[in-house]
């Protein structure tokens, strides 16, 4: 037991020592964990799937029974022999139900409780579809299981999961199950669920547990059944051979094997990251359970998920070379024809009047003060005519939270600037979505909502800072919470506006910081995919700010910037920020994970108040890629390539 | 054409590379690997050692009879607008200011003025010593002793006695250029030539005169030039050994007769500092001058390959000309904070690289660890 007592001494709460377990109350999973309710040894937590992954991440649960999509977000994850929640056939909970043939259907209602389910169907629903020579994916629709039962009706079907399937046994004339369509496609077993945990977090002896707790709760799915059908006055008989026939409860190498091919097709069609499937067992049969430096990083090269743990161990440890040349080989992975893009836009700052004063900011005035500015329409005119001449595409438009401007203000300027000019606008960062919303009594939706209407495209990622809010207290008391920033974006992406994603480090934040900064990004890109690109800089420390800096070192950015390309495996760009770094460190970033140089650079007003002044044209930025070794090619906002790459 | 991977294991088993060598890496584009490269070898010489001193430099006078196109303050003659002689007691001037805490180095690099005595630059030197005996002083590229050697009519070996009797301690690298006649033609064709730079090095080691050297790169210059230059000077240095450092040096194109030449980027900077210390297996030490390449690529130079980092400098006054956005002196401190922040030992040196002062390699904090708060005035600490 000496290497999980060490794994929990690592915890902030004092040393207990009982294994923590986590688990969900469904009913199939049951019988994996009710024989564990009794045990002195075991402290058991039951609750949303959600949560449970969460457990595991921070450190809160040795093992968790999870969903196989929640583990592989997580990074660097172990699964135990043995024992699972999967089938090998007809699972019967997990269906895909019609009025139509299922390959036929153009909408589907998806329950989003389990990802699992909802990534396996997605690629059921891929393969029925291409054996009918239909290309692409219907079009899907979050439901609750009761709204989404009601609304099957012509080319609209539903995935229903769980309870809601086992009662709609027989009602819709089409229905795949997806554990029998599984089997059909690949031969293999499918996994929904398995004990899971961090590398280490088991011994064999808590493993024994595990199992001898499986071998009692097996032997009562007859007794779990019926007390179930008691309490949701279901049919005994069903519930039993659920239990026993539909449900499997092994894991050795066929469903392992099933599962890889799960992670695998799940990756390759963009709806899972890169994963392995790792017994507990494989590390101690290796004796070398703490993987290598080298080993670490040459499985970042290789383009696998991490953990937080071992992000902060690569932020913290890795060499400047080794970081750099890692990030490198992801980001040729991802875009392999060695081209850099950058975009010709144009900063606009439309008022410094602001009311958060975070400390460290140089750019904003308090309302009221006498330095304080809207822009007008002649100056935006000229600013935004000047863009139009220079070949530009769009306008970057951020400024402070001013309260005297109503959203009006804001439709009437996107009108007018689309009417006018046709640019693209990448306007208003979460803090002012906010902002508006809150001084017009509208939710988030509705704000971006009526501004899309008026023509924003898509949404800045500014004042993410860092993510973590015991940072964003000391910085930025005024600011929105980092859930508030993540509930904005999460917003923009389900309706389809896409955004960039940043980091600004270098105040009172930790590695550990900035390390869960990027998990949580990651964590909503899983979920909603919206980000396009990524961008970090160190905090600009200058008169004006009321911050004192750390390091802020070339190195520094330039590991930290790899270390993102390495976290961030599902963000296609990363963006070399230029713009704080000068052009010299942006054009060596490059080699450091970045496939993007920003923008070209008329004016920016934020971080020049902090004293940092760098202009660069088009020019001087295909000049800047074309010797880091690279071909340059200007982008949209969207980073499609608008010219050749030359 | 050899392949990166054979000259990888040249490098790794110590074996001297080749032209070609040097051809294949100033053309491999990612320049990273490179730099790994150069970085093994820099910390097979130094570990993590990063010398650094502090020095001024003193320009007494900007007026020049040659023409380098380079030049921001070339055919500069006394009285036009910008030119500029100093008198002796403004140079020594310069050095009293400084005397409560005093440079270990002066570094005086001048123009070619026709109309200044011999007598000008003993006096000079002899001026210094005389309010600082102890200073080191370096003093005149290999083109102004064979300047003074040509227009006084003396030999280089004269001019150098006569000027160490003076206070001469030792010869800056300046001046080098490209020693391609090729280009050295076309860009410098009125002072001394690559040969004449070298052979006043060569007689400046016979007589027990250390000296630097450096390679003027980025403008119209090729690699095979840039090859061709470093082999000169590692043959040079076979043959005497009396070379300490190795400076590259980034043209810069504002206000001089190569304006229209872009200037090279960053990854030209950090690839031929790390070329060079691949090629030039001979000289100790390889200097990021972060005057030329700005402190933060100078700092990241200390990865690929340097081990040096220059000196305080105190008011840079040439590469300003051309339109350096560097800062034109950097405190001690500064510079020991960019060295502890690449992850190296700062190590205070003299002109002769003699240790005066081994800095412990400080943990820089990757987090402010104070709030300032307005109010108060208090600092909040922050447990990291």
């Amino acid at each position: 037991m000496a290497k999980v007592v060490a794994t929990r001494m690592s915890s902030p709460v004092p040393v207990d020592p009982r294994l923590r377990v986590a688990g969900v109350q469904y009913l199939n999973a049951r019988p994996l964990y009710e024989g564990l309710a009794d045990e002195p040894r075991v402290r058991l937590q039951l609750s949303l799937p959600s949560d449970v992954a969460r457990r595991i991440a921070e450190d809160e649960a040795d093992v968790a029974l999870m969903p196989v999509a929640a583990a592989a977000a997580i990074g660097d994850i172990r699964f135990m022999r043995g024992a699972a929640i999967g089938a090998r056939g007809p699972v019967r909970s997990v269906v895909l139900v019609g009025e139509r043939p299922i390959d036929e259907l153009e909408e589907v209602s998806l329950d989003l409780s389990s990802r699992t389910s909802v990534i396996l169907s997605r690629l059921i629903l891929r393969k029925l579809r291409s054996a009918s020579a239909r290309a692409g994916e219907p079009r899907f629709y979050g439901r609750g299981p009761a709204d989404a039962i009601a609304e099957v009706a012509g080319k609209r079907g539903a995935l229903i999961i769980g309870d809601a399937a086992l009662e709609i046994e027989g009602r819709f004339p089409f229905v795949v199950d997806l554990g029998e369509a599984w089997r059909d496609w690949t031969g293999l077993p499918f996994v929904f669920a398995a004990w899971c945990g961090r590398a280490g977090a088991l011994s064999a002896d808590d493993e024994r547990l595990l199992l001898e707790a499986r071998e009692r709760g097996l032997a009562r799915r007859d007794a779990i059944a019926d007390a179930y059908a008691a309490q949701t006055d279901r049919a005994p008989s069903s519930l039993r051979s659920y239990l026993r026939d539909a449900i499997r409860y092994d894991f050795h190498d066929a469903e392992r094997e099933g599962l890889a091919r799960f992670f695998e097709e799940g990756n390759r069609a963009g709806l899972l990251p890169k994963a392995t499937v790792r017994f507990f067992d494989d590390d101690r049969r290796r004796a070398a359970p703490q993987a290598t430096l080298d080993g670490l990083l040459a499985r970042a090269a290789d383009g696998e998920r991490l953990s937080a743990a071992e992000g902060e161990r690569l932020l913290t440890e890795g060499g400047l070379f080794d970081l750099g040349l890692a990030a490198d080989a992801v980001r040729k992975r991802k875009h392999p024809h060695d081209v850099v893009t950058y975009i010709v836009d144009r900063n606009v700052n439309y008022t410094n009047v602001c009311t958060t004063s975070c400390r460290f900011c140089a750019f904003y005035r308090p309302p009221g003060h006498a330095e304080g500015y809207v822009l007008s329409r002649e100056v935006l005119r000229t600013k935004l005519q000047e863009v139009v001449d220079a070949g530009g595409v769009q306008i970057l438009l951020q400024g402070g939270l001013n309260p005297d401007l109503p959203i009006t203000w804001y439709e009437e300027l996107f009108t007018w600037i689309k009417r006018e000019f046709g640019l693209g606008l990448h306007a208003l960062s979460p803090e002012e979505i906010l902002h508006i919303g809150q001084l017009e009594k509208l939710s988030t939706k509705r704000v971006l909502e009526r501004l899309h209407a008026a023509g924003l495209d898509s949404v800045p990622g500014g004042g993410a800072e860092i993510l973590v809010d015991s940072v964003r207290r000391k910085i930025a008391k005024a600011k929105c919470t980092s859930d508030e920033w993540l509930g904005v974006m999460r917003v923009a992406h389900h309706m389809g506006l896409r955004s960039s994603a940043t980091m600004m480090y270098g105040t009172v934040d930790t590695a550990r910081d900035r390390v869960n900064h990027l998990v949580k990004l990651r964590e909503l890109q899983d979920e909603t995919g919206g980000f396009t690109a990524f961008f970090c800089w160190d905090f600009q420390h200058e008169k004006g700010t009321r911050i004192e800096s750390g390091d802020t070192g070339t190195h520094l950015y330039l590991r930290t910037q790899a270390v993102a390309r390495l976290m961030l495996d599902n963000i296609s760009h990363v963006g070399a920020s230029w713009v704080t770094q000068g052009p010299e460190i942006g054009q060596v970033a490059l080699r450091f994970g970045a496939d993007d140089f920003g923008s070209v650079m008329f004016e920016e007003n934020v971080v020049s108040s902090a004293g940092t002044t760098f202009c660069m044209n088009a020019e001087g930025m295909e000049k800047r890629i074309r010797a880091a070794g690279f071909k340059s090619a200007r982008r949209n906002v969207r980073y499609d390539w608008l010219t050749e790459p030359v | 054409m050899t392949t990166l991977a054979e000259i990888t294991k040249k490098v790794r088993a110590g074996e001297r590379l080749t032209a070609e060598d040097g051809l294949t890496l100033f053309r491999e584009p990612d320049f990273v690997t490179i730099g790994q490269l150069a970085n093994e070898v820099r910390e097979r010489l130094h570990g993590d050692r990063t010398y650094f001193n502090r020095n001024m430099r003193i320009e007494v006078t900007n007026v020049c009879m040659a023409s380098c196109l380079f030049c921001s303050f070339a055919k500069l003659e006394e009285g036009m607008p910008g030119s500029h002689t100093m008198k002796l007691e403004e140079a020594w001037r310069e050095l009293e200011i400084r005397m409560d805490d005093p440079p270990g180095e002066i570094h005086v690099v001048n123009g070619l003025h026709p109309g200044l005595p011999f007598s000008y630059y003993e006096d000079l030197l002899k001026g210094f010593k005389r309010i600082k005996p102890d200073v080191h002083l370096k003093c005149f590229t290999a083109v102004e002793i064979h300047f003074f050697a040509k227009h006084y009519g003396m030999t280089n070996e004269e001019v150098l006695v006569k000027l160490r009797e003076a206070g001469l301690d030792s010869l800056p690298g300046g001046g080098a250029e490209i020693f391609h006649p090729d280009v050295r033609s076309r860009i410098s064709n009125d002072k001394a030539t690559g040969d004449e730079w070298i052979e006043v090095h060569r007689v400046a080691h016979r007589l027990g005169i250390r000296t630097n050297s450096t390679m003027l790169y980025g403008h119209i210059e090729t690699f095979d030039h840039r090859v061709d230059h470093l082999l000169r000077l590692r043959a040079l240095q076979d043959e005497t050994g009396g070379m300490q450092a190795f400076i590259p040096l980034a043209f810069h194109p504002d206000g001089n007769g190569m304006k229209h030449l872009p200037a090279p980027t960053a990854a030209d900077d950090l690839r031929t500092l790390a070329v060079s210390r691949l090629m030039l297996d001979n000289i100790p030490h390889i200097k990021a001058y972060w005057v030329s390449s700005t402190p933060k690529i100078a700092q990241l130079g200390l990865r690929f390959g340097a081990d040096d980092m220059d000196g305080t400098i105190i008011h840079e006054t040439i590469y300003h000309a051309a339109g350096s956005s560097s800062p034109q002196g950097l405190s001690y401190d500064e510079l020991l904070r960019l060295i502890r922040e690449a992850g190296r030992t700062p190590i205070e040196r003299d002109t002769l690289y003699n240790v005066l002062k081994e800095h412990p390699r400080e943990y820089v904090p990757e987090a402010a660890m104070k709030v300032k708060d307005r109010k108060a005035g208090r600092h909040l600490q922050v447990v990291g």
